[in-house]
């Protein structure tokens, strides 16, 4: 082995002297094309959008060249009253897609923890919405909603005896965030209600057992054993939720593109736009930044949620 | 009704009328989650795009007197406006090159941090769990530029070479390899295997449950990626039925009955694995949730 005498740094010759050089070489063959790929492709563009945010590259290449221009694209987006809504959007989404969402999720994990007949039939279908992609879930809805004849507004003035008018579900200003998030709510929630599911069956069945011995309903049980034992998983399907909800963008680019009046904007679209639409794209890296600023942020707050909870 | 005698009651009336209760809402709760998928398949076979809309406020949403093959004729072309049929296998080019090269490469990547000697991988493995926290969404811009300064615009390396490695799935993988026994591992350098002998012929095999969950998870991303190509496809060559079908419904939202056809296209593929593995389905979900 020459490898001993030749290699000079100490670390590197004591594992080229432990394994041997084919050993070593088909090692880093093995785990070089995720970590080139990774480099090349995510942290590349990772750090890179930290530079073209400071510059006013635009999407198409020009001959003038690009210029440095510091944090202008940062005041810019803060001065921006459109960004502005666009995050007071998103935050609104999220505050009623959350309840809605997993309380959905919640109910069918909740029923499907029972014995019921066809369990396994139930869960299937409950989860079928969560397989069906976003596009069609828009083609779906974006039928439902169909304005003044379509089929929701059908069920609305039967279901009213004509005293509700139809409503102009994807077109009305104060509706038309509402209706994203019952159709995201809709598609999304398989997969918070797998979430509570397996929490609710890694509750040991003794608690419940012991509950029973002490006198306690169905609804004590529920109250007492069941909600405690959740704690953690609630804080996690919270906080998935929130950060898949500050995302939001296929459904408002097939549906609404951010109308009417704006009340749809959310700061991916908004980012979209910016850099492909306005093609400025040093701007939209601005904008990203920001987008994983708020994302790290969230997924910090989750990191200390759930160590209190001890997960 | 075996787990009734079993578990002693209060009393059986009250059970009974519990049962019920329970059995009814299940079924309502599951009619109403379920009635918007099976409305879009019962549309796609109707013929009268006008009477669609109207049928759907009806029960006669649930129902169709002619069924007919017509609307998918009309848009399962491989040429021309309708043409997607081309962009169906597009789609189904894409993740079968995505989820394949993906399975190996971090499979292989999660591998050597688990059982490999290089120096390092400890914390390889931590930038790994870190890369994790950025959002697709929040790289999508210099990625554009990247790709196509590489003059990859409109193609389908494009739109498959950026996602075969992933820190998820090198996470998940790297998690099922490390908490395999160590005897096997050396078990096979006894033998005298090489490192990537023991990797394909013992663990690989071993590794069932994370290829299914993997290929799951990877395969739901890619089919429903949406944002990434419409950014990246300028023509019929590579553009995934996705954005083939938000286009054609933002632009003829009139030919209902062609979008809802082109819809059904787009979930059989997706619906036939998930009934073939559902199992599999609900608990690669769960996996990837349950990373630390």
């Amino acid at each position: 082995m020459s490898a001993l005498t030749t290699v000079p740094k100490r670390r590197r010759r004591s594992i080229i002297a432990r394994v041997g050089w084919s050993r070593f070489l088909q090692e880093i063959g093995m785990l070089a094309p995720a970590i080139v790929l990774m480099t090349v492709f995510l942290i590349t563009p990772f750090v890179l959008s930290f530079w073209t945010a400071m510059t006013n590259q635009p999407l198409v290449p020009r001959p003038t060249p690009v210029r440095f221009i510091g944090l202008k694209n940062f005041l810019r987006i803060l001065n921006d009253d459109l960004f502005w809504t666009s995050l007071w959007n998103v935050t609104r989404f999220t505050l009623w897609v959350l309840p809605v969402q997993c309380g959905l999720a919640f109910v069918t994990a909740l029923i499907l923890n029972q014995k019921i007949p066809f369990r396994n039939v139930f869960r299937g279908m409950f989860f079928l919405p969560a397989i069906t992609s976003m596009v069609v879930v828009c083609v779906i809805w974006g039928t439902l909603f169909q304005y003044p004849t379509g089929p929701l507004n059908q069920v609305v003035t039967t279901l009213s005896g004509g005293h509700i008018q139809p409503i102009d579900w994807l077109g009305d200003p104060s509706w038309a965030m509402f209706s994203i998030v019952l159709l995201s709510a809709w598609q999304a929630y398989g997969f918070q209600m797998i979430i509570y599911l397996a929490g609710m069956q890694g509750i040991p069945d003794e608690l419940y057992d012991a509950a029973r011995i002490d006198g306690a309903g169905r609804w004590g049980r529920f109250w007492h054993v069941t909600m405690p034992g959740l704690r953690p998983t609630h804080v996690f399907v919270l906080v998935i939720t929130t950060i898949q909800a500050f995302k939001l963008y296929t459904q408002i680019a097939i549906l609404t593109q951010g109308g009417p009046n704006s009340s749809t904007e959310t700061v991916v679209h908004y980012m979209v736009r910016s850099g492909f639409e306005e093609q400025k794209l040093g701007y939209a890296s601005a904008v990203s930044v920001i987008l994983f600023l708020i994302v790290l942020v969230i997924a910090l707050i989750q990191r200390r949620l759930m160590r209190r909870f001890d997960v | 009704m075996s787990d009734l005698a079993l578990t002693p009651r209060k009393s059986a009336t009250s059970t009974n009328g519990y049962r019920i209760v329970q059995s009814i809402s299940v079924f309502v709760i599951a009619l109403v989650i379920i009635s918007p998928l099976f409305m879009l398949f019962i549309a796609s076979l109707k013929d009268d795009r006008f009477q669609i809309l109207a049928d759907m406020g009806s029960f006669r949403a649930f129902w169709v007197d002619n069924p007919t093959f017509n609307n998918f004729r009309e848009v399962g072309n491989f040429a021309g406006d309708l043409a997607f049929g081309r962009y169906l296998g597009n789609s189904l080019f894409i993740l079968g090159s995505t989820v394949s090269l993906g399975l190996i490469i971090n499979s292989m990547a999660g591998f050597i941090l688990a059982w490999g000697s290089l120096p390092g991988r400890a914390l390889i493995l931590s930038v790994i769990i870190a890369l994790y926290v950025i959002p697709q969404e929040s790289i999508i811009m210099p990625l554009l530029i990247i790709v196509s300064r590489a003059g990859l615009s409109d193609t389908f390396t494009a739109q498959i070479l950026p996602f075969v490695a992933s820190p998820l799935y090198t996470f998940l993988f790297y998690q099922f390899f490390a908490q395999l026994p160590k005897e096997l591992y050396e078990a096979a350098s006894i033998d005298g295997a090489s490192i990537f002998r023991t990797w394909w012929s013992i663990f690989v095999p071993l590794s069932l449950p994370a290829l299914a969950t993997v290929s799951i998870l990877m395969g739901i991303e890619t089919w429903n990626q949406y944002l990434w190509p419409i950014l990246i496809t300028q023509t019929d060559y590579a553009r995934p039925i996705s954005v083939a079908i938000a286009t054609f419904f933002g632009q003829d939202s009139i030919y209902w009955d062609r979008a809802m056809a082109a819809s059904v296209m787009m979930m059989i593929p997706i619906l036939v694995f998930y009934l073939a593995f559902q199992r599999w389905f609900i608990s690669s979900f769960v996996g990837s949730a349950v990373k630390g």
